[in-house]
């Protein structure tokens, strides 16, 4: 077991991140919204612990001061926050496709500025970010609670008032208004909640790779995170948690699969070099046979026992008891 | 201010322009509190214009829609709904893949005041408010006939049970101006007059101001205290049903020979 962690300790904290990005970009999905840009911020928050690590908060031992990075993470937070809200207020305008549009324009300006600011350390990135922790497992220490965190609060959002508004607008966004729901408002907070958590991971996945640079967060990253809430379920926030750490782990357990002894040599070779192929197999056939992903909410009703019409009363639902 | 007496609503010479079409042209009308108020008129009148007109769906070309002596006629559907004015859909709009439950839950919206953080952490104070919601949505399904079905999704749900869950659900709103358009559209005679009859119970039960659009010549006459009709985006006559059926302008335009 241990062995097991320490040589897949970098695969299970990339898919703790995964798992938390999924999210990102599940919460404006909540209120209905096609937003891409959650790389833009996690990019973000990357350059924000890398710079403050590099030059502002010099450590001064070997080991870099753990609460340096809980700063780093609120400092990242908040820039991603408000840079949201402003972002927000002027691209919710915009619907379905035209939305995607307008936040993979968004990553883009982000992605080509870093490549070109000196702040940024232009096309080499930052590198040589402090480690707060001996090994790659130590980051489960923050990763963890984090998820923990993040998938508490999507957990709770979808039980109360504000959660029900943004699934509300998904719904019918014209009904949702007419029933007294703020649009603009709801949307902006639902794109900036993710954008918080996308930045927040960012600050994080600095430290973890080390470097950073402007392939970090771009385009491909979109759609990632996309495929994990399609793939893992767009309607409960358990979806994009699976999708996230199942779709990362992919090209690993494949790897895997191809290292069984006595696989004829095609497919074993199929397995380790096709892992890309596979990958896009699944993400076509799950999109096409299963609309809301793998996981739906349907999975976690507590099943009811059918009523008839013709013998009322017999069977009173729990919930109309207690009128 | 004006210190005149002022109607509830007053639709002043409101008119609606989609390109070189009027659908609706200089219309004024006023309705009073407490009234049950019909609009009939045949197809493409412009009464689901009008209604959208009033709700903040569509912004009206020129004219005024004066509830309680203020213009609301530019203002968001969302600032409508919080003055008190709720309204249902002639092409039903339910959250079709939501429970029933929710659905009327979604509309105590601003009914409720505990914000995001008192909601996350499950404060005592918005636990009671959640609970609070929630019986108050099982007593509104209770009154429209949908107690035992509030598991089920909405779009499962037969048509007529999908209106009456659309009524519970701007009943939650807790409005004192409600909309209905169409109420009775694809309903039997039988369920008509239960429909009829529900109606002016809830208009009794919540003190409601109601505006009702319908096709059913028939149900309107016998609900309504007074009722305008519209042809092609005009006001053509306004009155008690007695007088409205006997208006010969109105049987030609619309009633054809004989009611």
């Amino acid at each position: 077991m241990a062995n097991f962690f320490t040589t897949y300790s970098a695969l299970i904290v990339t898919m703790v991140f995964a798992a938390m990005l999924a999210l990102s970009l599940y919460l404006p999905l909540m209120a209905g919204q096609l937003s891409l840009a959650s790389p833009g911020f996690y990019a973000i928050g990357g350059y924000i612990a890398a710079i403050f690590s590099t030059t502002l908060l010099k450590p001064t031992g070997d080991v870099y001061p753990l609460p340096y990075l809980l700063l780093e993470m609120v400092v990242a937070g908040l820039v991603s926050g408000v840079l949201a809200v402003v972002i927000g207020a002027l691209a919710l305008r915009l619907r379905g496709i035209y939305l995607a549009l307008a936040t993979i324009a968004f990553v883009e300006i982000l992605r080509v500025l870093s490549l070109n600011l000196p702040i940024t350390g232009g096309a080499v990135g930052i590198f040589g970010i402090p480690q707060p922790f001996q090994n790659s497992l130590g980051y489960l220490w923050v990763a963890g609670p984090l998820l923990i965190l993040s998938a508490w609060f999507v957990y709770r959002l979808e039980r109360i008032r504000a959660g029900r508004a943004l699934i509300a607008i998904r719904e019918d966004e014209l009904a949702a208004d007419a029933m007294g729901i703020n649009l603009t408002f709801y949307k902006v907070l639902a794109f900036t909640l993710g954008a918080i958590l996308a930045g927040v991971v960012g600050a994080v996945s600095a430290h973890f790779l080390n470097t950073w640079n402007a392939r970090q967060g771009t385009f491909d990253a979109s759609i990632a995170y996309l495929a994990f809430v399609l793939v893992g379920g767009s309607r409960t926030f358990i979806g994009p948690l699976v999708g996230g750490m199942a779709l990362t782990a992919l090209p690993e357990v494949l790897r895997a699969l191809a290292g069984i002894p006595g696989l004829p040599g095609w497919l074993a070779q199929f397995l380790a070099e096709g892992r890309l192929i596979l990958y896009g197999i699944l993400i076509v056939a799950v999109a096409t046979n299963f609309p809301q992903g793998l996981i739906t909410p349907k999975l976690f009703r507590r099943r009811r026992p059918h009523k008839k019409i013709d013998q009322p009363n017999l069977v009173q639902s729990p919930r109309a008891d207690k009128l | 201010m004006t210190l005149l007496p002022q109607s509830f609503l007053a639709v002043n010479a409101i008119s609606r322009h989609f390109g070189g079409l009027k659908a609706v042209n200089q219309v004024s009308f006023a309705v009073e509190q407490g009234e049950i108020f019909g609009l009939i008129g045949p197809n493409g009148a412009g009464k689901t214009t009008l209604f959208n007109m009033m709700t903040g769906l569509t912004p009206p070309s020129s004219g005024q829609v004066l509830y309680e002596g203020q213009d609301i006629a530019r203002l968001s559907p969302h600032r409508i709904a919080q003055r008190g004015i709720a309204r249902t859909f002639q092409n039903i709009r339910l959250f079709g893949n939501l429970d029933v439950l929710h659905n009327v839950l979604i509309a105590r919206h601003l009914h409720m005041r505990s914000n995001l953080w008192a909601g996350l952490l499950g404060l005592p104070a918005a636990r009671a408010e959640e609970r609070q919601a929630r019986s108050r949505a099982l007593e509104l399904l209770a009154l429209v006939g949908l107690a035992d079905r509030t598991d089920e999704t909405a779009n499962s749900l037969p048509y007529g049970d999908q209106r009456r869950l659309e009524i519970a659900r701007a009943l939650a709103l807790e409005p004192r101006l409600l909309l209905l358009d169409e109420p009775a559209a694809g309903m039997n005679p039988n369920e008509k007059q239960v429909l009829s009859d529900f109606i002016r119970q809830i208009h009794a039960e919540f003190k409601l101001t109601v505006l009702l659009i319908e096709h059913h010549v028939p149900l309107v006459m016998g609900l309504a205290d007074r009722i305008a009709v519209l042809n092609f985006g005009q006001l053509i006559a306004i009155g008690d049903p007695a007088q409205v059926k006997n208006d010969p302008v109105v049987i030609e335009a619309y009633l054809g020979e004989e009611v």
